[in-house]
């Protein structure tokens, strides 16, 4: 399958429409479009087979289920890996579990994007202030959003139309000589990424016992195989117990 | 009620309030950056109430810009109370009441640290990855069903929460935030959010981590697998348990998280190279 380059633009817009700091899709677009499970069908629409794009993203999206970024800092980006990665994946015709292991890649060149964007944005902000200085609101907004939109969307979209639209070839001939030992690296690689996320996660959560609540989690997956959403409801239910009782016990002290 | 009571004396109307609030979800980090993180996109959510308060007044105006204009980073959905908040202070403030920068600056700067917490516990830990484990075991096949229910559902559920919390944040005010912080309530809404988000990331872990080793042993006449007779005989899943921990002590060593990415990226890589994994 060939890219053209309308196609190769309008999937740097579907990355730039998922960057988080957004605003058109308000900033759950971040959440949305910039999953690999959505971006990669809408991928897929524009390179006229969302369904292969569907399975595609789904298999990227796994190393970015517990995806965070707090506190202004990205460990990776999923939006790139899946508008990019499911690009050229299916460029390439490449099957989604080998997609996931070059999409992966891709996503950590995002994290330069981003800390790019953050740099650049101190500078309009400094011209927010000045406007603050003169009192003028619509200025301040003006700087919130027209020279910080502007600039994202040049580095956003520029990098992944040309990426994709000369990328594919080169993409199609890694693909065909990925085998072997090379190709299992990756697939376990892949295997091991959602553990970033994961531990990521558990970090931002400052409680004393909160290994001992993963494992709960853990062992009720690992030996019982329950889905995840009873998995939520059953922590919701340990959680309430929890709290009650651990309060109750500090307002006796 | 006191909602009525509100509107009665109050310089704003709810719709100013309900503006504020839709201008906070499209722009809180159109500008965003390591100087101020959210902090213009704060002001500009702030702004039509703000032109409403100080609108008359060059100096009021500049002085609230400037207000707002500092450093402020929170989770926007579950933090949405604090900019409702604010709007009720600032109302105050142009009423002719006593609220001074501080008594501001402290409700937003106290505020935006637990909040963050919360809801970076319960939005990206654990509603996202729920949420999106359900549209993926749907659509990891190519049903596009689980695609569309996720960008429904997203949307209506976290726009409900911000929304509700913005407005009670405004009809609350600064009462609102005594009873907050003097009650034990962020406490107690937090030790729910974190002992629910530890129990799903420990259900995520068995479910997305893999790693397994093929390594046997051979011992005269009979082969001892490790994976199937030594690792899985202590705990299923003990290697990506081990990982995802190891991980997690490595960020709590304060390495920056594209570092231990590299470290673990690099372990599982060699062990599959070297055949180990």
């Amino acid at each position: 399958m060939s890219i053209d380059i309308f196609q190769a633009i309008l999937i740097g817009v579907v990355y730039y429409l998922g960057f988080n700091g957004t605003p058109w899709l308000t900033n759950l677009g971040a959440t949305i479009a910039n999953r690999p499970l959505i971006a990669g069908t809408l991928v897929g629409f524009i390179l006229g087979d969302p369904v292969t794009g569907c399975i595609i993203g789904a298999a990227i999206n796994l190393p970015y289920l517990a995806y965070i970024s707090a506190g202004g800092t990205v460990p990776m980006d999923p939006g790139l890996a899946g508008t990019m990665g499911t690009a050229l994946a299916m460029a390439a015709g490449a099957t989604p579990q080998v997609a996931v292991s070059l999409a992966v890649p891709i996503g950590l060149l995002g994290t330069m994007l981003f800390t790019l964007r953050m740099t650049v944005d101190i500078a309009f902000v400094h011209m927010a202030d000045k406007a603050a200085a003169e009192g003028n609101y619509k200025k301040v907004n003006f700087f919130n959003v027209v020279p910080s939109q502007l600039f994202l969307a040049f580095i956003s979209i520029l990098p992944v139309a040309l990426g994709v639209y000369y990328g594919a070839d080169i993409m199609t001939r890694i693909i065909q000589s990925l085998s072997g030992t090379p190709l299992h690296v990756l697939t376990v690689i892949g295997g091991v990424l959602p553990a970033l996320g994961i531990a990521m996660n558990l970090r931002a959560i400052v409680n004393k016992y909160i290994i001992l609540f993963f494992l709960i989690g853990f062992i009720l997956q690992v030996y019982f195989h329950i889905p995840i959403i009873t998995i939520s409801i059953i922590g919701f239910i340990i959680a309430i117990l929890y709290t009650e009782l651990s309060m109750k016990d500090q307002g006796a002290r | 009620m006191a909602e009525q009571e509100k509107t009665e004396q109050s310089l704003l109307k709810k719709s100013d309030v309900v503006k504020s609030f839709w201008l906070w979800m499209f722009f809180y980090v159109s500008n965003y950056n390591y100087e101020r993180l959210m902090a213009n996109g704060f002001v500009h959510a702030l702004s039509p109430v703000l032109k409403k308060l100080y609108g008359h007044d060059k100096e009021e105006m500049k002085a609230a810009l400037q207000r707002h204009l500092a450093f402020f980073n929170t989770e926007p959905h579950f933090g949405s109370i604090i900019g409702g908040m604010t709007i009720a202070l600032e109302e105050q403030r142009a009423k002719g009441k006593p609220i001074s920068d501080q008594m501001i600056n402290g409700l937003k700067t106290g505020l935006m640290g637990p909040l963050a917490g919360i809801g970076d516990t319960l939005w990206q830990g654990t509603l996202t990855p729920i949420l999106l484990s359900f549209a993926l075991s749907i659509s990891a096949q190519g049903n596009l069903i689980g695609v569309g229910l996720y960008i429904l559902l997203m949307p209506l559920i976290m726009f409900t929460i911000a929304y509700n919390l913005w407005m009670k944040g405004y009809f609350l005010g600064r009462e609102g935030l005594q009873k907050l912080m003097a009650g034990n309530m962020i406490q107690k809404v937090m030790t729910v959010a974190q002992t629910m988000g530890g129990i799903v990331l420990g259900g995520l872990t068995a479910s997305f981590v893999t790693l397994s080793s093929p390594v046997s042993f051979h011992l005269g006449e009979s082969v001892l697998k490790l994976q199937a007779d030594v690792l899985d005989k202590l705990l299923l899943g003990l290697l990506p348990l081990v990982m995802t921990l190891f991980t997690l002590h490595l960020l709590n060593r304060k390495m920056k998280s594209t570092t231990v990415l590299c470290i673990i990226a690099g372990i599982s890589g060699i062990g599959a190279a070297l055949g180990i994994f």
